[in-house]
Parts: structure tokens; C-alpha cells; sequence
């Protein structure tokens, strides 16, 4: 009850001064409370729920471990795939993941570095849920080759026959860009968490927890030097993780753009990517932070203000992305190809044209709700609206795969469906990062609460001071 | 089963080490397998390679070869006892070098020529014998096919007595029981049944059986037979006649319901004649004009310059009016009146173009009747080519010499005399007659009142069921024989290995009839052919033949037939006076399977329908009109009555087919039981589950439909209805329309002529384009960077003429056969897996009701700058010095993005482990020099690379450049029309780099830049002026949609 009535404290201060930011930390916040609501998310006794919740998703998750172990004795033909259609769900999945993922690179390194403050409670978990889209990503161009076993093949290893990988292939800058991405994520995240690991390691009560945490906080005291040292490589983290928000997805967009199909060599594509990417990335966080928020009573950190700082970015990105729509219509017509020509026309009337106007309606009309103040505070309108961004993002990736199914030969279109067990990994996909999440939400905390405690008032050096 | 060892196997260890050994060494097979040696692919021979010893490679080979087989195959008919490994290799004999030995087939009573591929003793590809005039080195689907009858798993291995296996002794014991009883009554009770069979040896038999049994009844059946050729002449002559077509020089072709090229009697020769006659390269080069009258679209029609659709009982009109419109013109028809005006329903403007041209090109003309329409029709067409002075000219009649005709009467008779317990013993010498015969005349029923029925077959089908005697019948290529073409020619049949199983070779049985003792074949064969030999120097002689594959100077007469008027025009007036019926028309022909026969081949039944591109499953054509009429779309299962029966059978939409008429395949929905009862596998479950023969409820039989008096057509009568259910069918090409799309491109024959007045000066000038669709305006094409030259050594290109290409699919079933591919099954071509690596696209052009049907074949391009290379993550598939798009299996992980990016789509993905799946059996037949892909991989044509390979090792050794010609791919090599060509590129004096620079030359998706190394000639439509379609009347329509 308290947090709504300071909930409405809070906008009626922004409805009334809307050049003064809202407090980023709603409440009455202090370091110590901020420390004690964190931490007790992550050190409480196993609850049922979550321990429940973990059963079902576990369970999903063993779905794809049973869909993978059948894949790999039978061979990738239990997919819907065919010729001309030789990629399916795998890949549609794979880029819609690493796309998810993109939203948290964005907003742990290029706000840090464009000092939005208002990232740091939600910087964590976006970072966690990067890592977490990435290992699902990787999982499908793993899994999707024919010869499993010799993927390895793909890393320019050195062997007796001094046979290299293919350094023309988009698909090994793929293997660069993402195996890099993963790893550079990983650091990040893993330096971010540093001092409040310190911070759990020292409320630690038993003995082997103390010691467990002690050993992946490396010793952390909080002293000046280290945070000297820490925040210098927090911002060299940074900024090596900025391009890779460019890269990553231009990187993967270019499977598409490098080949000849009409349809998919556009050179729209990278800067179309990345913004759909952050598109997808910002609504799977939104999706995320809403359950988080409720489920672990953070309302005071995820704030409206947050959410609604998140809104006005799937506002703008998702217009990018329909601007782009719009400009490989023109651009198919001005070419005057006749291959290009059809393949657009055919993704609007074609046999996937419900493919089509599903992934328009999700990502062009629905997030013109934020244009509306109340309605992109609105906390039922905004997850609806990010379950929808999720599912056409998704749609988008599926549109502009399966536009192989009818390229230059009439002879050889066909339609593409996928088969259950096609169904079965992406769902089993979900399976794996929610249960990542929920381990993630047991045991780390899920708010940076040193970097929270950085923007409030008292963090200012000046805090105190006349003004 | 003891009785023919002595042939083959049993004296070699006694003969070790002797004088004596070594001369049968020298032999093909120890006692009488005498041949010439025989060098390379071609079955050219080459007697130098002979070794001074006279030991023969090929015997050594087919004696080790035969025993590995039998080795590995379960029921192996005898231990290998007499073998022992080579401890010092024999000169000359090197393992793994495929020799290849001409022999001929006996198809359906008409003796074709072929070239047998052997690899260390197993027979593994079939061709064609470029000596012999019925193949001119080309073949079909069938012929190629016909190697899995021989590896097919459930062959018929023991005799079989009831379900009990027994003994050839047992057989000749119970035979000789029953011929004592036949001897004394003269064969009264004795009925044969039998195909017809063209072999001069066979009739030599079967006259001393009918000297020696004179009341036994003798019945000739097969359900594609010509039995209405050569009525129609006994009509118009008064003696059986066959017509052979030599279309080289003709300038009007009529074809009147015959796919000609494609399913009628010495279809692979006139297939030939027919494409030489439209190949122009030269503004100056003739071409022929063929007309196409046919209900049906067939692989023929797609060919021809007019087609005209038209319900069969039209064609009797049809003919009748373009008989009476030439009379007209002047033709003198010796009287022949009564003839029908055309009418409303036959296009009149169409018969009179057709009379004038053919009046215009007399001796130079051909009318072509095909075997589904009655003898009537083919008395009067016999009587139109020889008022035309076509006879001796592009139109030869040849009497059959030995085949036992056809006759439907004889069936009939026979059948009839069971009924009434006349016969008491019933041989049936192959054919599988109960699943086959008229619906109205009931054999099976016939059978059950016969007491003793011998079954002459290679397999368990439905026959089999209906006879108390199984005599496993040998394949051709395990036997001895001879055969007849059409033309006469005289064709010997050796066998490629000894018999897998116990079985008994065609020859061998009517002679066992006959005498009661069993003869090897080989004996029986030089018996007769004592007789057309000159008897000095047989044994040269006849190496010789074997070695040509054909007796040389055997080929017959023609006759000059004398036309009876009257028979004919009394024949004629009463067929048109015959009403037709109400209701719908029928259609009957024979597809992918055949009539049947070919069901149990898997190559067959994935080999889609080249019009329908169905696969796995025969469905019931209709026009686009009449399916609106009815309300029916693809895939409804439709019931359809004619002669109180009735069969539900999904329908298909097959545009250009006439109005009202049903089209139906014959060969499908063959029955039969599990020929394994399961067995021990490395599959997850340790057990393969019993395998059922392949054609095994695949689509419909139609024979319920198939009456005596409608084999070809059904003139009406037939009742259609919608049942409500719908299937899914396995289509390969989903897609009829080229969206405009220039892929397929043509001009008109005036175009092609007019096209060097634009001032062709060896530049491509974008204004003047001869083709159309016409190839989008372009940027000049530029790489980035510096390519590679392809300018040095070898390289490789390809032309595909598609104005000799009919589109038959003998292509894909070759490729197939030389590159091991297996079949997926009908599920995984619904899925759209199949993994022919060479498919033809089919696309209609016009309107909907009456288009034109365009067929290319479509492989792997080879394009120089490939886009499938620069995206393979593992530099998988790389370009060759020599201008290969290679493709290296076991370097693939199967990412499958090159198969994304080849604008062809002609990769194929082993999604499963396909190649699992074949039966061993079938494993036998494979080319060694192919390796087996396993699942995950990508593969797709590599113009036969190992070909190339081979032909370059050669001539590497002989110190010299491989000389054109010398490769033959295997689709070149099968094709009849001889549409593709291989070769060097660079040689400027190459066949293939003159045609890949003729006027008509383009490679499809040019602007691409791909620069592919194959190229197709152009489609030249030779359109009758008055009969032109409107848009390309004056030709250069390009000029005018240009500036449009």
C-alpha cells in the first residue's frame, strides 16, 4: 500500500515539474535499505514458489535437452526445413535470441556511457538476461548443422591439414561476433557484480557461502584504490562493449544481406537489425523487469520512470524498424529486379502474407500506444504491449527467413511448416533461460545496488552542501 | 538345382592349371561366353588390349565379381567352393575398372540395344547401344530402372510349389507327369499365356511347342501393346505391319494421340529422328513443324510447335476431316470417301493449316498415330503416309517377324475356355496378367477353375497369388537370349552375371515344356542363331555380334504397302459411325511405372510423372475447365464409374488436357505381402521392421476401369463425383508459372531466321535480343575484384538444347543410377527433400485452358563466380582449376546456407540417412567410383566428375589431351534427343563451345554475373503462320513489347 502511495507521489511530482527528473529510487531510500532489500531477495530461504517455478521451466528446459538429444541421433530432417527452405525455426530463433540480447548491452554500456543514471536498476538484470539470450542463441547454429559432430570445424583451429574456415562466410563472422559478444557480456556483467557479491559475502551467515562468495568477489574491501581501479575497467568494459551493439547484429544481419536472394541482399540490413534488436532487446527487459518488479517487490527501483524511459525507446526503435519495412518496399520497386520486385510484394501477399501483417501489427501499430502519456505508464498496456513486440520481432526474423521458400525458380517454391519438434527446441529454448533467470534471481542480486546507491542524493558529493 | 552347374561353376578346380582352363578362361563363361575384349565406356572395342596369353580381364572379373555378390546375399545359391584369391594378379584384370558389354532387352516385345556397365562382376548401369537402330545410344527411365529388378530384394529366389520352396528337378518331374499327358491328347488342356516376346529364339521354341502340343491354346497379352498398330495395318494392307518413323528429314510431323518420343513402339529412335529434325543452329538450318493432336498433355506435346487439345472421341473426326480436307487439296486417297467434315467440335481452321503444310511437304511428312487409338485410324493415317509418298521416306512398315502379336481375342479365348473347365494346366510366361488384363475378362476367376497354373516371374505379385507353380524367372541381364527390333535387327542377349537366385531363363522354360529337359539358354540361343549365321566361321561371327551388341546387316525389308481403299474406308465409316456415350472421357496411358511393372522400382516411383510432377502416387488429370465444371481442386479424392466399376482416386488439374476428359496412370496400387518377415538391424531397436515391396499400396489401380473395348480410351461412359476427402500428394513442383521470369526463353522460327539481319557482329546487342522473356537491362557486369581467368587447361561447360528436350526424365533416372541417390519416400518429397540431383522444371506459358508446356532440366550450374562457395563457413564446396564447383562431403557440416544462396536451388541436403535406408541389395548396384553421402551432408551434380576424372587419367597414360566427346555425362548419355552436351570450353573446335556460342545460347540468370558454365539453347517455336499465336505472328515481338 505504502509503495503505491509513493508511486503517486512521484509522477504527480513529475505531472507537476516535468523538467526536473523524477527521483530514480522512489521511497525513502538510504544505502542500508537499499542493501537490505537487494540483498534479501538473494539470501532468503528457498521458497516453494521458487523452487516450483524452477520445476516447470526445469522442465522445458529438459524438453529442449530431449529435442537436441533426438536431433542428434536422427539428423535435422525431424525439422520442418527442405529445399529451398534450408533454414527454419533454428535460425529464426537463433537471431531472435542474440536480438534479445542486445537490449542489455545497450543499456549497461552505452547509457553508462552516456551517463543515463536512470540504467543502474536495471542494468543488472538486462546484462543477466543478455548472457542468458546469447547461450540460447548460441545453442541453435550449434545444434542446426547437419554434422554436429564436427561443428568445431567452424573455429579456425590449427590442424595437420592447414585447412582454415571459410573468412568470406557471414556464417564465421557469426562464430567471431558472437562468441566474442558472449564473452565480453560475461565480463562485464561478472566486473559489475564484483562489489555487491562483496556485499553478500559479508551478510553471509554460513561458512561456505561466505567462502564461496568470497572467492568470486576476488577479495573485494571497497577500498578507494579499488574503486578506482573498478570503475576504470567498468568504463573500458564499456566501451569495448559498445560496438559490439553495432556489430553483433550487423554482423548477423549480414547471413542475410551477403547472400544473393532476392529478399535478403538488402544493405538495409545491418542498421535495421541493430535497431530491431534493441526493439526486441528493450521488450523481453520490460517483459522481465514487470514479473521481477512484482514478484520480488522491487517497485522501488524498477521504477514507472524506468519502465516508461524503456517505452519511449520501443517507441522510437520500433519506428525505425517500421521505417525500414517501408524503405525495402521503395527501394524493391526502385531497383526495377523483378526477383527483389516479387519477394517483397509476395512477404505482403504471398503465402506467409499472415506472417507479415502479424509481425507489422506487433511492431509498427502496437507500439504506437506509447505515443500516449498515461498509456505507456500504464503497467497492464505496457506488458501487453512488449508480449507483443516479443512475438513480432520474432515474426520478423521467420519473414525474412522463410522468403527462401520462393526465390528465382518458380519450380522450386515451396511452403515451409515447421514440425513439433521445430516447436518443441524453441520452447524448450525458453525452458533453459528461465531457468538461467530464476537461478540468477536466487542467487545474485538483481539490482546493482552499488551503482544504485552511486545515483542517490547522498552518492553526491555536493549532497548536503547549500545549493 | 543341381541341373545347371555343370554350365557355369563346376569344373573350374578340376580344370585348374590346365591347358584347358586357360581357354575357358578365355571365355565369358567356361563353356560358350566367348567374346571380344572390350576396352572403355563406350563399347567400342579394342582388340589390342587383348593380352597375348588370351586371358580376358572380363572373365576373371565376372567370375570373382559374381561370387563376391553371391557372397554377400543370403540366399547365395552355391558355396563359393571353386575360388580361390588372386595371389598374383592376372594381366590385364584390374580391380575396380568397370568393363562394359552391349546386350539387349527385350521390352515388351521390341528388341532394344544396351551397353552394360560391370564392375568387378555386378552389372551397375544400364545404356544404350549407339549400334543398335532402336536406341541409338539412348534409353529411358525404364531401362535404367530395370538394374533394381535384377537387385530388387524380394526377387523370387526358390521355385516355389504352393507356399513350400521346391526344386527345379521337382518341377521337371511334375512337368514331365503332365507333357506325358499332353503328348497323348495333343495339348488339349494346355493354355499359355505369355507376353510378347521378340526374341527369334523364343519363336523358334514356342513353333516346336506348338508342333508338339498343336490344340494347346496360346494366349499373348501385355497391356501397352500395339495391338492396334498392326491391326490397323492388317486393315489397310491386309498384313500385320509396324511402322517405324525416321523423322531426321521430315519437315511436318502430325502426331494423333501418340506420345511418340516418349511411350510408343521404337519410341528412343523416333525420339531421335524427331529432335535432329528441329535443332537449327544457323539462321539457315531447317526445322520441322509438328503438329499435336492429343487429349492429354504427354512429354510430346510439350514439343510441339500447334497443339491441338481434343476429347478422344474427336480424334476419328479429326482424322477423318484432315483426310477429307487433303483429298480436297488434291491428295489422291484411292476412294477412300465417307470422310467427316470437321464440325464444331474440331478446330477446321487448325485442319486445314495441317492439310496444306502437309500437302506442302509431301514425302517430307509424317503422320504418327498412337497405339491407344483404335486400327481404323491407323489404317487411314497408313493410307494418308502413303498417298503423301512418305513411305520409304520418313515412314517404314516392317512386318513382325517373330513376336507372337498381341491379341486381346486370344485372351479372351482362353479365359473363356477356363471358364468352361476346357483347360486344366495354365502356363503364364510372365506378365502379371491377373493384375493387368481388361477388367471384363476375368483370368483370376478363370485361373481358379484350372488345376495346375505355372507362373513364370521374377516376383511374388498378384499373378503369384492366383498359381499353385512359381518358376523364379531369371533377368535378362542373367541370361541368354536374342531379340528383334521393329525394324528386324537381330540382337543378342548375354548375361552380365551368373543368376543370383535359382532361376530359369524365358528360353529355358518353353523349351523345358516342350521336351521336358532343361537346355541352358546359351545352347538353345546358338541353335537358332546356327541358322542366320553362315555356319563358316560361326564363332567369329558371333563374337562379333556379342561384342557389337548387334547382328550386323540383320535388319529386315521394309515393305511397300499396298492400301486397300475399301477395307479401309469401311473400317473407318463404321468406327465414326460407333456413338460415344454420355458422361466423361477416359484417358488411359502409362506413367513413371509403366504398366506396372516398374512399380516395384523406387528410382520409378520418385521419378516424378513428367507432366503431372507427381511422385509416389498416380492421380485421375483433368482440364482446369472441367474442374471448375465439377467444382474439383488438387487433391480432392474423387469416384470415378466407367463399365460398372468404380475407384477413388485423388484428382489433379492439368491444364492443356481436353475438356471433359479424365486422364488415369496405370501401374499403381499394386498389392502384396511383407517380403521380410523383419530382421536384425543396427537401428536403435535392433530390428528392422518387415519391408514391403516399394509399389505396395503406392496410388490406384486403375485397371478396374480398363475394358477390353476401352485399353486406351474410354469414349465416354465414365461417371465422376466428388467423395468429400481430400490427400495430400507428393508434388514436386508446386509452382506452374514462370512469373515472366526469362528462365525458359524462346523466339519463333521467323525470328530465329530473320535475327542475323540485326547485324550480329559477335557483340551481345541488348536491343536485339532473339529470346524471350527477354534478359533485364543490366550494368555492365564487373567483378570487384580480380577473378580468376578460367583460361588455361580444361574447362568444363555444358549445353542443354531445349528444343531437343521433351522432357521424358530418363535424365533423372540415369543421374540417379551413375551417382547413387537415393530415394527419399513420399513423405520426405511432400517435406520437399527429394534428392534427384538433376529435376526438370515444368512451367505453363498462354492461357490456362490451352498453354504451352515448357520443360528444362535443371542441375547444378557450375557457375564461375558461385554464390554457394563464398558462404560456406568451411570452404566446403570450392571451385576447380577447370571450372567444377566442387563439392567436398566429408569436409561439409551441413550448415546448408549454400543450398540458401544458389539461385538454382539445385542442392540437395540428406536431411536423414537416406542412403541407410536402400535395401543391400540394392547396394549392389552402386557406383563404386561415387562415394555414398551420409546424412548432414549437401550434395548436387558434379557433371560426373568422376567421368571426367577417369577419362583424364586415361589420357594422361596415353600422353595426350582428353579429346571431345570423349566425356559423356550420364545425363548426356542416356538422353534419346541427345539435348545435352559436355565438353571443353576452352577447345574453340569443341562441340560444346560452338553450341555454347550459338544465336540461340543463353545462360539463365546472366545479369547475375554468376557466369555459369551451363547454357541452354533457346526454344524455337515453328509456328505456322496462320495458325501463330497473335503477339509473335510477324516474330520480333520483343522489338515491340520493348519500346512498350
Amino acid at each position: 500500500m505504502k509503495t503505491l502511495r509513493r508511486r503517486a507521489d512521484a509522477s504527480a511530482a513529475t505531472a507537476t515539474m516535468p523538467w526536473v527528473d523524477a527521483p530514480l529510487v522512489s521511497g525513502t531510500p538510504s544505502f542500508g535499505s537499499i542493501t537490505e532489500d537487494i540483498s534479501r531477495v538473494a539470501e532468503r530461504p528457498t521458497t516453494i514458489t521458487w523452487l516450483a517455478s524452477l520445476g516447470l521451466v526445469g522442465s522445458f528446459a529438459l524438453v529442449l535437452l530431449i529435442s537436441i538429444g533426438w536431433l542428434f541421433y536422427e539428423g535435422t530432417g525431424i525439422w520442418g526445413i527442405n529445399v529451398p527452405t534450408a533454414w527454419g525455426w533454428a535460425i529464426v530463433n537463433f537471431v531472435w535470441w542474440v536480438g534479445i540480447g542486445h537490449a542489455g548491452t545497450l543499456i549497461s554500456a552505452i547509457l553508462f556511457l552516456f551517463r543515463q543514471k536512470w540504467r543502474t536498476a536495471i542494468n543488472r538484470f538486462a546484462e543477466a538476461m543478455t548472457i542468458f539470450a546469447v547461450i540460447c542463441a548460441l545453442i541453435f547454429p550449434g545444434i542446426h548443422v547437419g554434422r554436429v559432430w564436427v561443428v568445431y570445424w567452424m573455429f579456425p583451429l590449427p590442424n595437420q591439414m592447414l585447412m582454415w574456415p571459410n573468412f568470406r562466410s557471414p556464417l564465421l563472422w557469426d562464430v567471431f561476433a558472437v562468441s566474442i559478444y558472449f564473452t565480453v557480456s560475461l565480463l562485464f556483467w561478472y566486473t559489475g557484480l564484483i562489489p555487491d557479491l562483496a556485499t553478500l559475502r559479508d551478510r553471509a551467515t554460513g561458512k561456505i557461502r561466505r567462502a564461496i562468495l568470497g572467492i568470486l568477489s576476488m577479495g573485494w574491501r571497497g577500498g578507494n584504490r579499488q574503486w578506482q581501479h573498478y570503475e576504470l575497467a567498468y568504463l573500458i568494459l564499456a566501451g569495448v562493449s559498445t560496438p559490439l551493439v553495432l556489430s553483433v547484429h550487423s554482423v548477423v544481419s549480414t547471413d542475410f544481406a551477403v547472400s544473393m536472394i532476392p529478399g535478403w541482399h538488402t544493405t538495409i540490413f545491418p542498421p535495421y537489425f541493430v535497431a530491431g534488436a534493441i526493439f526486441s532487446g528493450f521488450a523481453m527487459v520490460l517483459t522481465l523487469a514487470i514479473i521481477v518488479r512484482k514478484l520480488f517487490h522491487l517497485e522501488d527501483y524498477f521504477t514507472i520512470n524506468h519502465l516508461e524511459k524503456m517505452n519511449i525507446i520501443m517507441l522510437v526503435t520500433g519506428m525505425m524498424v517500421g521505417y525500414a519495412y517501408s524503405c525495402e518496399f521503395f527501394i524493391a520497386w526502385y531497383s526495377g529486379n523483378v526477383y527483389e520486385t516479387f519477394a517483397f510484394v509476395n512477404r505482403a501477399t504471398g503465402q506467409y502474407a499472415w506472417a507479415y501483417w502479424t509481425m507489422v501489427l506487433c511492431n509498427v501499430i502496437s507500439p504506437q500506444v506509447f505515443w500516449f502519456k498515461n498509456l505507456r505508464r500504464n503497467i497492464v498496456v505496457m506488458f501487453i504491449a512488449s508480449i507483443f513486440i516479443n512475438i513480432g520481432m520474432w515474426f520478423e526474423r521467420f519473414v525474412i527467413v522463410i522468403t527462401l521458400s520462393q526465390d528465382f525458380l518458380p519450380s522450386s517454391w515451396d511452403y515451409y511448416s515447421p514440425t513439433l519438434w521445430d516447436i518443441l527446441t524453441y520452447v524448450g529454448s525458453f525452458g533453459l533461460f528461465f531457468s538461467l533467470f530464476l537461478l540468477f534471481c536466487k542467487f545474485v542480486p538483481v539490482v546493482a545496488m552499488a551503482e544504485v546507491k552511486g545515483v542517490l542524493p547522498e552518492a553526491d558529493p555536493h549532497h548536503g552542501g547549500s545549493h | 538345382m543341381r541341373w545347371r552347374e555343370r554350365d557355369y561353376w563346376k569344373s573350374l578346380s578340376e580344370l585348374a592349371d590346365t591347358e584347358e582352363f586357360r581357354i575357358h578362361l578365355h571365355r565369358e563363361f567356361p563353356e560358350n561366353a566367348d567374346q571380344l575384349p572390350t576396352t572403355n565406356g563406350n563399347g567400342n572395342g579394342n582388340s589390342g588390349d587383348d593380352t597375348p596369353a588370351g586371358w580376358s580381364r572380363r572373365n576373371f572379373l565376372t567370375l570373382m565379381g559374381a561370387s563376391m555378390a553371391l557372397a554377400g546375399l543370403a540366399s547365395c545359391r552355391r558355396p563359393v567352393e571353386t575360388i580361390v584369391p588372386h595371389v598374383e594378379r592376372p594381366l590385364a584384370y584390374d580391380p575396380g575398372t568397370p568393363e562394359f558389354y552391349a546386350t539387349s532387352v527385350d521390352f515388351e516385345g521390341e528388341g532394344i540395344g544396351l551397353v552394360v556397365q560391370s564392375t568387378d562382376g555386378r552389372p551397375t548401369k544400364i545404356d544404350g547401344n549407339e549400334q543398335h537402330p532402336a536406341s541409338l545410344g539412348g534409353s529411358n527411365h525404364l531401362l535404367q530402372s530395370s538394374i533394381l529388378h535384377l537387385y530388387a530384394p524380394e526377387r523370387l529366389r526358390k521355385h516355389m510349389r504352393g507356399d513350400a520352396e521346391a526344386t527345379a528337378e521337382e518341377f521337371v518331374a511334375t512337368w514331365n507327369g503332365l507333357r506325358e499327358t499332353f503328348a497323348d491328347n495333343r495339348g488339349t488342356g494346355l493354355a499359355v499365356i505369355a507376353p510378347p516376346y521378340s526374341s527369334p529364339t523364343f519363336a523358334r521354341l514356342k513353333r516346336a511347342f506348338a508342333r508338339r502340343f498343336p490344340r494347346a491354346r496360346w494366349a499373348t497379352w501385355t497391356p501397352l501393346s500395339n495391338e492396334t498398330i498392326s491391326t490397323g495395318g492388317e486393315l489397310a494392307t491386309g498384313r500385320k505391319l509396324m511402322p517405324k518413323y525416321e523423322l531426321a528429314g521430315a519437315r511436318v510431323i502430325v502426331g494423333i494421340d501418340a506420345d511418340f518420343t516418349n511411350d510408343e513402339p521404337n519410341a528412343l529412335a523416333t525420339a531421335r529422328g524427331f529432335a535432329d529434325s528441329r535443332r537449327p543452329l544457323e539462321p539457315t538450318d531447317g526445322m520441322s513443324r509438328h503438329y499435336q493432336i492429343e487429349s492429354t498433355y504427354t512429354v510430346t506435346g510439350s514439343a510441339a510447335d500447334h497443339r491441338l487439345r481434343l476429347a478422344p472421341s474427336l480424334m476419328p473426326t479429326f482424322i477423318g476431316a484432315l483426310a477429307r480436307e487433303l483429298r480436297q487439296l488434291g491428295l489422291d486417297l484411292q476412294g477412300i470417301d465417307n470422310l467427316p467434315a470437321a464440325g464444331a467440335d474440331v478446330d477446321a481452321a487448325f485442319v486445314k493449316t495441317v492439310a496444306t503444310d502437309l500437302m506442302s511437304q509431301t514425302g517430307r511428312s509424317a503422320i504418327i498415330v498412337g497405339r491407344r487409338q483404335p486400327a481404323p485410324i491407323h489404317a487411314l493415317a497408313l493410307a494418308i503416309n502413303t498417298a503423301l509418298g512418305n513411305v520409304g521416306n520418313t515412314v517404314f512398315y516392317y512386318e513382325p517377324t517373330d513376336a507372337e502379336p498381341v491379341s486381346l481375342a486370344s485372351l479372351n479365348e482362353t479365359v473363356s475356355a477356363m471358364k468352361s473347365g476346357d483347360i486344366s494346366t495354365c502356363v503364364i510366361l510372365g506378365g502379371n496378367p491377373v493384375y493387368n488384363a481388361p477388367a471384363d475378362i476375368d483370368l483370376a476367376g478363370g485361373l481358379e477353375r484350372v488345376a495346375n497354373t505355372i507362373y513364370f516371374t521374377m516376383f511374388v505379385d498378384e499373378t503369384a497369388t492366383a498359381s499353385d507353380w512359381l518358376i523364379a524367372a531369371s533377368h535378362y541381364l542373367e541370361q541368354w537370349g536374342d531379340t528383334r527390333s521393329v525394324d528386324g535387327t537381330i540382337a543378342p542377349t548375354q548375361p552380365l552375371i551368373a543368376p543370383l537366385y535359382d532361376s530359369v531363363a524365358n528360353i529355358e522354360l518353353i523349351h523345358l515344356m516342350t521336351t521336358g529337359e532343361i537346355v541352358p539358354s546359351v545352347d538353345l540361343v546358338k541353335e537358332t542363331w546356327a541358322d542366320v549365321l553362315p555356319r563358316r566361321d560361326f564363332d567369329r561371327n558371333w563374337k562379333t555380334a556379342l561384342h557389337d551388341g548387334v547382328l550386323a546387316g540383320s535388319v529386315g525389308a521394309a515393305t511397300t504397302p499396298r492400301v486397300d481403299a475399301r477395307s479401309v474406308g469401311n473400317a473407318f465409316a463404321t468406327l465414326l459411325s460407333q456413338s460415344s456415350g454420355n458422361g466423361l472421357e477416359v484417358v488411359f496411358s502409362s506413367g513413371p511405372v509403366h504398366d506396372g511393372s516398374f512399380a516395384n522400382v523406387a528410382w520409378c516411383q520418385e521419378l516424378p510423372h513428367p507432366i503431372t510432377k507427381q511422385a509416389w502416387d498416380n492421380v485421375a488429370t483433368l482440364s482446369w475447365k472441367t474442374s471448375r465444371d465439377l467444382g474439383i481442386e488438387n487433391g480432392d479424392v474423387v469416384s470415378i464409374s466407367l463399365n460398372g466399376a468404380t475407384i477413388e482416386i485423388p484428382a489433379w488439374i492439368s491444364p492443356g488436357q481436353a475438356d471433359n476428359t479424365i486422364g488415369l496412370t496405370l501401374g499403381y496400387g499394386r498389392t502384396g505381402e511383407p517380403y521380410n518377415e523383419g530382421r536384425r538391424s543396427s537401428n536403435l531397436f535392433g530390428f528392422e521392421p518387415p519391408r514391403q515391396n516399394v509399389g505396395t499400396d503406392v496410388g490406384v489401380n486403375v485397371y478396374p476401369l480398363r475394358t477390353a473395348n476401352a485399353l486406351g480410351v474410354a469414349t465416354g461412359g465414365a461417371q465422376l463425383t466428388k467423395t468429400g476427402a481430400r490427400v495430400t500428394l507428393a508434388q514436386t513442383q508446386d509452382h506452374w508459372s514462370m512469373e515472366g521470369r526469362p528462365l525458359y526463353r524462346e523466339a519463333t522460327y521467323r525470328a530465329f531466321q530473320a535475327h542475323e539481319s540485326h547485324g550480329k557482329d559477335g557483340k551481345e546487342d541488348l536491343h536485339h535480343q532473339l529470346l524471350t522473356p527477354e534478359k533485364p537491362h543490366h550494368p555492365p557486369l564487373l567483378p570487384l575484384w580480380q577473378q580468376h581467368k578460367f583460361d588455361t587447361g580444361y574447362q568444363w561447360g555444358m549445353t542443354i538444347d531445349l528444343n531437343a528436350c521433351t522432357g521424358c526424365g530418363a535424365c533423372t533416372v540415369a543421374c540417379q543410377s551413375e551417382n547413387n541417390i537415393p530415394v527419399v519416400g513420399k513423405e520426405q518429397v511432400i517435406q520437399g527433400r527429394e534428392m534427384h540431383w538433376l529435376r526438370l522444371d515444368r512451367y505453363y506459358g498462354g492461357d490456362l485452358d490451352n498453354p504451352d508446356m515448357n520443360v528444362m532440366p535443371m542441375m547444378c550450374q557450375h557457375c564461375e563466380y558461385a554464390p554457394c562457395e563464398a558462404v560456406c563457413p568451411v570452404a566446403a564446396t570450392v571451385h576447380d582449376s577447370e571450372g567444377l564447383n566442387t563439392m567436398i562431403y566429408n569436409r561439409c557440416i551441413g550448415t546448408r546456407y549454400c543450398s540458401n544462396n544458389c539461385p538454382y536451388k539445385v542442392r540437395r541436403f540428406n536431411f536423414f540417412n537416406y542412403t541407410n535406408d536402400i535395401p543391400k541389395e540394392h547396394r549392389l548396384q552402386f557406383n563404386q567410383d561415387v562415394t555414398i553421402r551420409f546424412r548432414g551432408v549437401m550434395e548436387k551434380c558434379t557433371y560426373c566428375t568422376q567421368r571426367i576424372n577417369k577419362a583424364k587419367f586415361k589420357a594422361k597414360q596415353e600422353d595426350r589431351t582428353v579429346r571431345d566427346g570423349e566425356i559423356v555425362t550420364a545425363c548426356q548419355q542416356v538422353c534419346p534427343t541427345k539435348a545435352i552436351v559436355f565438353g571443353d570450353l576452352n577447345d574453340p573446335e569443341s562441340e560444346v563451345s560452338k553450341l555454347t556460342k550459338a544465336t540461340r545460347s543463353y545462360r539463365m540468370l546472366e545479369e547475375y554475373n554468376l557466369k555459369p558454365r551451363t547454357s541452354y539453347l533457346g526454344r524455337i517455336r515453328n509456328y505456322h503462320p496462320d495458325l501463330a499465336p497473335k503477339a509473335t505472328a510477324h516474330g520480333h515481338d520483343h522489338d515491340t513489347k520493348e519500346s512498350a
